[in-house]
């Protein structure tokens, strides 16, 4: 457990960090991918409904005190996200990454037209469309592009992880 | 029999935990939304550790980034150029101002004890070391904070004009939101003729460092690159910073109802270093 909270903080700093400096360099149309959404989905579906809430909770925390508008946007956003992914995806092969590419895909669309309806569509700009094509979708292509190399990760860590709690049951 | 109540039992649990976190997310939100709110030191603590590494990345980043730039030039010729440019900037500021100076003799003659506002302040100078994490906003993390002297709604400028303002503060970084966020408005004039108008921040133009004019009213003359400035009004920008300049006039249902485009003076994707009005008393 204390090797699974370690894996996903780091894993939370570091999409952070990534996404608030480097990635500003490879903007593609001054879109960036948002690794942390990838981060959250690939958990949630990896690890179940209630760790991919938590994940997701934490992540969106993060989100919001480096962001810096108001906290708990992110947060609400990413635990419900985290516990939607988690639950409606039980009985599908979970490491199988074509599902987790096309979720990504699916859930930064619904993600990003959330984010979009609260913190933009309320403000007056009503033109869904324009920023769907600008913003919405590139954004949602990068991301899948970016949960090949995400979710390679997180299988890779969870994995290791499990071997490890094996082999100390065993003993 | 048993373990099927368990299980409802523990889905109650959960539903409810969800149901929880959800309200103090909700209060969260609220208490936040407004400014000065007490709970800013959570997120002190957690930018105090961040920002180092941000900074280290940031300027790596910008390292990397100029690195590449030099292969198909001579980088002597490239730090010529740039030294120039920045005494073009300086000279541009000051051209800017000598104009300003111009134009704004005969109100002064008017009214002898309005003092420059500008000069009234301390330039704290800082660099950007993150961004925004999304790609709706355009807040922007900069390497001086309270304990340097910035403060919540401190003024952010660059050689060339306003930047924005300060959001939160912590004790050795501050967020600045920039004009051309969505949730930034400043009350601007033009220059030509002191009337008042807004320059807000609009989602579709940010990307290409635009914002939006709006509030002028039918009776102003207005064109294309007319100077626009802060206007004093509200109480955070001072009065006379150098905004940008109209870009493009647009008519919405008829000629009364308009509003334009600005091109701001400060060049948003290439800003690196700004600085932080401190007022000196």
């Amino acid at each position: 457990m204390r090797s699974r909270i370690a894996f996903a903080a780091s894993g939370i700093i570091i999409c952070l960090l990534l996404q608030t400096t480097i990635l500003e360099y490879i903007k593609i149309n001054n879109i960036k991918p948002n690794l942390l959404l990838v981060f959250i989905v690939s958990v949630a579906l990896l690890r179940g409904n209630i760790e991919g809430a938590v994940n997701g909770f934490f992540a969106g925390l993060m989100w919001d005190i480096v962001s810096g508008k108001v906290i708990g946007f992110y947060a609400l956003l990413g635990m419900y996200l985290g516990l939607i992914v988690g639950s409606l995806n039980k009985r599908i092969y979970r490491d199988n990454i074509f599902v987790a590419l096309f979720f990504t895909f699916s859930y930064s669309i619904i993600f990003e037209t959330v984010v979009y309806f609260f913190g933009v569509f309320l403000k007056g700009n009503t033109d869904f469309l324009n920023f769907f094509t600008k913003i919405i979708f590139p954004e949602a292509l990068y991301n899948t592009a970016s949960a090949i190399l995400i979710f390679f990760i997180v299988v890779r860590a969870d994995r290791r992880i499990n071997k490890a709690q094996k082999l100390l049951r065993k003993y | 029999m048993k373990g099927g109540r368990n299980v409802l039992h523990l889905l109650k649990k959960k539903a409810f935990l969800v149901l929880l976190v959800t309200i103090v997310l909700f209060i969260a939100i609220g208490i936040t939304s407004r400014n000065n709110s007490k709970l800013g030191w959570f997120g002190n603590l957690f930018n105090t550790i961040v920002s180092p590494v941000q900074n280290a990345l940031t300027f790596t980043g910008n390292k990397v980034d100029k690195t590449l730039s030099y292969f198909d030039d001579n980088k002597k010729i490239r730090e010529e150029n740039e030294k120039l440019k920045k005494r073009i900037d300086e000279l541009e500021k000051e051209n800017e101002e000598l104009k300003e100076l111009k134009t704004r003799n005969d109100m002064l003659m008017e009214a002898l004890n309005i003092k420059n506002q500008l000069k009234e302040f301390d330039y704290i100078s800082a660099n950007i070391i993150a961004k925004d994490p999304g790609n709706w906003f355009n807040v922007f993390t900069i390497d001086k904070g309270s304990t340097h002297g910035v403060n919540n709604n401190s003024v952010v400028v660059s050689s060339k004009g306003l930047v924005g303002r300060v959001l939160v503060s912590g004790p050795f970084s501050a967020k600045v939101i920039s004009i051309i966020d969505i949730d930034s408005a400043v009350s601007a004039r033009l220059t030509k003729n002191r009337r008042y108008v807004d320059v807000k921040g609009d989602i579709t133009l940010k990307d290409k460092g635009l914002c939006k004019m709006y509030n002028i009213q039918p009776d102003i003359d207005v064109a294309v690159g007319d100077s626009v400035e802060t206007s004093g009004i509200g109480g955070i920008f001072p009065k006379g910073i150098k905004i940008g300049e109209v870009k493009e006039i647009r008519q919405v249902n008829n000629e009364l109802d308009r509003y334009a485009i600005i091109e701001p003076a400060v060049d948003f994707n290439m800003l690196e270093d700004v600085f932080v009005l401190k007022s000196k008393n």
